[in-house]
């Protein structure tokens, strides 16, 4: 446990590192939720109040894009050789692992935090069990992202082919989930015959944490524990593939 | 001024462009992306507005991404600029047989011109969806687009020399991207954000993203989406090409001497 608490807090400098970056990003997501929502807003009314929509959504957009850095920064480990060294230090390969996963997990977190809180802010507050299911699905959610993003990363050792991969996924959990829209409105693509689309938005584990927050905090669409057992499936498996892929892929470099 | 001189710096900027293949492809995807699929749920869910507003909201988004794309694209020679100081290569810039002047002014020419070839093929596929109607329009919105990727590669290049750090000048430029392409009329007519908050409205008239996406949708036939005379569009793209060109190549000129970018 205190190897894994090492890597953890090495992640954690190393986040720290670049609070300037995270403070832009910060700035970056409150620009999309009082410009582009709050014109939004105006024009989707009478479907959906957009800006109160898409709170929860950004929320986890946040959350996405933090729990990614941490393959940006093991790739540039991997690229720069500096896994030689933290393969030396006095850890098991798994406790390494597991400790750069759950690093990533909640960085993603404490990024998140302060969208969250604007979440509260704006929507109200939710109950003692509904914020500590919010935060067990936001957390699950971070770890499984970061499992995505480790994954990728310790499998090229190209930054370029790094950040198109990244960048692929990107798009296809941002724009195929109901981050920015209700699922109902993306239903509407079948008629366009875009199901395999659509199904994807529907298990995306994306949709069903800013669901989960939406569900608690705006009461629509109603909570289902599908939703977090969605989330929980995602995490485990891309958990346990960061895992492996860390401990075994690395050494063959 | 030697201009085979600055075609030489022109063709060096346009090989270098081709470097960034996976960044161009990313650019390409998330376009894709942003058409298939954010255009159309969107569209749906605004369709009752955007017919209120007497417009096809998709084919508006598809305009506005364009304009999008090619703001992005624009802005990569700042990076370049950052590149060549952090590996040394603008001593050899120095060293090379032609003006300052002329290297600067390849150099803003070469920033602006690879951006407009690598939206060229998205520009196509585009115009295959929008349609044309009026195709002497559309020759005077793409001259209007020229002059907008040359400001902006002369207003990246403004800010890069501006700037000692590659990682500052990459804040800003992602601060400044959020907040310029969300304060135009790329992604929504005026009069919604007008109604929103009048002083994003009032911001967006002055920002060269809602002259350049509203003249492309003009040249393209999109109806009730300029708000002003596509000549005030024209005059104001020309207004941001000038200044940023002039101010960029003289920033950039200062620089050069005296190694201050080390």
């Amino acid at each position: 446990m205190k190897a894994i608490l090492h890597v953890i807090e090495y992640d954690f400098r190393n986040f720290f590192r670049y609070r300037w970056f995270i403070i832009a990003l910060i700035a970056m997501n409150l620009a999309d939720l009082f410009i582009s929502a709050v014109v939004f807003t105006q024009m989707t009314r009478g479907i959906v109040d957009y800006f109160r929509f898409f709170a929860p959504g950004l929320a986890v957009l946040g959350l996405f894009a933090s729990a990614f850095m941490i393959g940006r920064e093991i790739n540039m480990e991997v690229r720069r050789e500096v896994h030689h060294y933290l393969l030396s230090l006095p850890m098991s390969r798994i406790e390494l692992a597991i400790g750069r996963l759950l690093a990533g997990g909640l960085r993603g977190m404490l990024y998140m935090t302060p969208l969250l809180l604007t979440n509260f802010v704006i929507l109200g507050l939710p109950t003692l069990p509904q914020l500590l299911l919010i935060l067990l699905a936001l957390l699950l959610l971070a770890i499984g992202i970061s499992g995505v993003s480790i994954s990728i990363a310790v499998s090229t050792t190209s930054f370029e082919k790094f950040v198109t991969a990244r960048g692929v996924i990107y798009y296809l959990f941002f724009f195929c989930s109901s981050v920015f829209y209700p699922m109902a409105i993306i239903q509407t693509l079948e008629t366009r015959g875009l199901t395999p689309l659509v199904k994807f938005a529907q298990i995306n584990p994306l949709t069903n944490g800013s669901d989960l927050i939406r569900s608690f905090l705006l009461g629509s669409p109603s909570f289902s524990p599908l939703m977090l057992l969605d989330v929980a499936i995602f995490s485990v498996i891309f958990a346990l593939c960061a895992t492996f892929a860390y401990a075994k892929i690395l050494m063959r470099h | 001024m030697g201009l085979k001189k600055i075609q030489f710096v022109v063709e060096r900027d346009l090989r270098m462009f081709v470097q960034y293949k996976f960044m161009l492809i990313m650019r390409g995807i998330w376009f894709v992306s942003q058409v298939s699929l954010f255009g159309l749920v969107v569209g749906k869910m605004v369709e009752a507005a955007a017919r209120a507003a007497g417009i096809n909201y998709f084919q508006y988004y598809v305009a506005g991404v364009t304009i999008i794309t090619l703001y992005s694209t624009s802005m990569f020679i700042g990076y370049d600029i950052f590149e060549e100081a952090e590996h040394g290569v603008f001593e050899y810039l120095l060293t090379l047989p032609l003006s300052r002047r002329e290297l600067v002014l390849g150099r803003s020419i070469g920033g602006g011109l690879r951006s407009y070839l690598y939206v060229g093929p998205l520009l196509i596929i585009v115009l295959t969806l929008l349609g044309v109607s009026n195709p002497f329009h559309l020759l005077i919105a793409l001259a209007g687009l020229f002059l907008f990727a040359f400001g902006v590669s002369g207003m990246s290049i403004t800010i890069a020399v501006a700037m000692k750090s590659g990682d500052k000048y990459d804040i800003l430029i992602g601060v400044l991207d959020a907040l310029i392409v969300r304060l135009s009329t790329t992604m929504y007519p005026t009069v919604y954000m007008q109604q929103a908050m009048p002083s994003y409205a009032t911001i967006a008239q002055f920002n060269p993203l809602t002259y350049a996406s509203d003249l492309f949708r003009w040249g393209t036939g999109i109806e009730g989406t300029f708000q002003v005379s596509p000549l005030v569009g024209m005059l104001a793209l020309f207004i941001f090409f000038f200044s940023f060109t002039f101010i960029g190549v003289v920033f950039y000129e200062k620089r050069l001497e005296g190694g201050s970018w080390q």
